[in-house]
């Protein structure tokens, strides 16, 4: 489903987040990446959902060449692959059930339909007696699953999370993770970037370390 | 095509939710872009009713002819033979004494006329000629004044012309103006559009991180841009209808001096159509440059 093949990314001013990086991912595979803040974790990920681009090297998800897609085909890829932000990314211009939609009206759903899909996901988070809140008025785990929600709604083959347990406390980190090991369970291919280590050892999974630009595999 | 259908309406009724969400920007900006539209629509209106005031006035220009004081009955008998002929329409006799009768009736000159011993005016004839072109009409009133007996002719359509060349001239401004307002009025809208997509940024960055595409993120500011055009465009009919309001009476009051019962126009539907469409144009273009710009600062900053 995804494979970087000697990727090298150099951002501007000449630091390299990632060097000669080479890496496959198997669809329906739960992938965790670790490695201290500054090791490539976001980049990696930026560079799967087109967000970034490779300085040299070969990044390809679902067969097509992310270095080489046109920038007008972009959009439709990112319509495939679900993305939860450590900030989350909401608006907090409109309530959360309009958050959730939002994706479903970007790709032109019918607006009844799209709202019966937000319930029913909202409802999967646990949000479904917020739906009509101000984003605002949520509680930092509950931001975080508002945005879980969000990546979910137009189910996506693959779901890009980025620390989505950064600002949490255990509590709420660990029902985030039970979210992720359902979406793992029904098939969903999961790349997640964390320094939790209680939650890869829940959960299992491949764990890919990254130091300085370079990925190394971790033995289970 | 049924959500190409969707998203022009999701995107219509969200730009109407927007404009009624800042009624304050929204009527201002309107009212800037009526101001702007309303001039040379003023200007146009006032052209257009001064021509009509032009045509009113006799639309055949007339040729006179004085004949000279001293002409035989002989002359003046060729004289009338030729007005007969196929290229005038019509002639006039003014014998001298009625010229005189009528001056003295006419313009209250009755002391002056009363003190003169004989009749300084000459013999003349008002001619209509068959020619309507300038041209034509030099060539008739030439011909006319070589004949022996006429003293002078005189073309009544000169002062015509002469209007009708500065009313040229003042249509001419009104498209110099037309277009000068129409960048003035687009980059108004740039300007009104481009503060609110700057107040959506991470609307616009979420809404890419999750795959909208350009068109998408568009299209509402486009409609935006449009909907307010043509609330400038409402506005500047508004501006108008309290200018020409306004100007009514003074302008019954002048015609009534002038003994004539001449009234404003007001502009007809098809006029009205135009430039509503018009600026709804311009307010879209000026929505689409603040847009590109926009995405293109965002998408160099991702």
């Amino acid at each position: 489903m995804i494979s970087f093949s000697q990727v090298t990314k150099r951002y501007p001013g000449g630091h390299e987040a990632l060097t000669g990086a080479n890496l496959l991912i198997e669809k329906g595979e739960l992938v965790f990446l670790t490695g201290h803040s500054g090791a490539g974790k976001s980049t990696l990920l930026k560079l799967i959902a087109a967000i970034e681009r490779p300085t040299s090297g070969v990044v390809s998800v679902n067969g097509q060449n992310i270095s080489r897609l046109p920038q007008r085909a972009v959009p439709y890829l990112r319509r495939n692959i679900g993305l939860v932000f450590q900030d989350h990314k909401l608006l907090f211009d409109r309530n959360v059930i309009e958050n959730v939609v939002l994706p479903l009206d970007i790709a032109g759903f019918d607006r009844r339909e799209s709202l019966k899909r937000a319930r029913a996901v909202i409802d999967k988070v646990g949000l479904l007696n917020r739906e009509k809140s101000n984003p605002v008025s949520l509680s930092g785990g509950e931001q975080q699953r508002l945005c879980i929600a969000r990546a979910l709604v137009s189910r996506p083959a693959l779901l890009l999370a980025d620390e989505p347990t950064g600002n949490l406390d255990a509590g709420y980190a660990a029902d985030i993770m039970a979210m992720f090991r359902d979406f793992h369970q029904v098939g969903t291919t999961l790349v997640i970037a964390t320094h939790d280590d209680r939650a890869i050892t829940a959960l299992g999974g491949r764990t890919l370390h990254l130091d300085h630009g370079k990925i190394e595999e971790v033995a289970a | 095509m049924i959500g190409w259908l969707r998203h022009q309406k999701h995107a219509l009724t969200s730009s109407l939710r927007r404009l009624a969400a800042q009624p304050v920007v929204t009527l201002l900006t309107a009212l800037a872009m009526g101001v702007a539209i309303s001039l040379p629509c003023a200007l146009y209106l006032m052209l257009g009713n001064l021509n009509r005031l032009a045509g009113e006035l006799p639309a055949q220009p007339e040729i006179s002819l004085f004949l000279a004081a001293d002409v035989t009955p002989a002359q003046k008998h060729l004289i009338a033979a030729r007005l007969k002929q196929l290229d005038i329409a019509a002639a006039r006799h003014i014998p001298k004494e009625q010229a005189l009768t009528e001056l003295s009736a006419s313009q209250g000159l009755a002391d002056i006329t009363a003190g003169l011993t004989e009749n300084p005016l000459p013999d003349a004839w008002v001619v209509r000629p068959q020619a309507g072109t300038p041209e034509a009409l030099k060539r008739v009133a030439a011909e006319l004044g070589k004949l022996p007996g006429v003293a002078e002719t005189h073309l009544d359509s000169l002062w015509i012309e002469r209007l009708q060349a500065a009313l040229a001239i003042g249509r001419t401004g009104v498209w110099l103006l037309g277009g000068l307002f129409a960048v003035a009025l687009m980059a108004i809208s740039s300007n009104a559009i481009r503060a609110r997509v700057l107040s959506r940024r991470d609307e616009i960055h979420v809404s890419r991180l999750i795959g909208a595409t350009h068109r998408y993120i568009r299209r509402p500011f486009l409609y935006l841009g449009a909907l307010q055009g043509l609330l400038g465009g409402l506005a500047a009919g508004g501006v108008l209808a309290l200018a020409g309001t306004l100007l009514r009476a003074p302008v019954a009051h002048l015609s009534s001096l002038y003994g004539t019962s001449f009234q404003l126009l007001p502009p007809n539907p098809t006029e009205i159509t135009v430039v509503l469409a018009l600026a709804t144009l311009t307010g879209w273009a000026g929505a689409w440059i603040a847009v590109a710009r926009t995405l293109h600062q965002t998408s160099a900053i991702r």
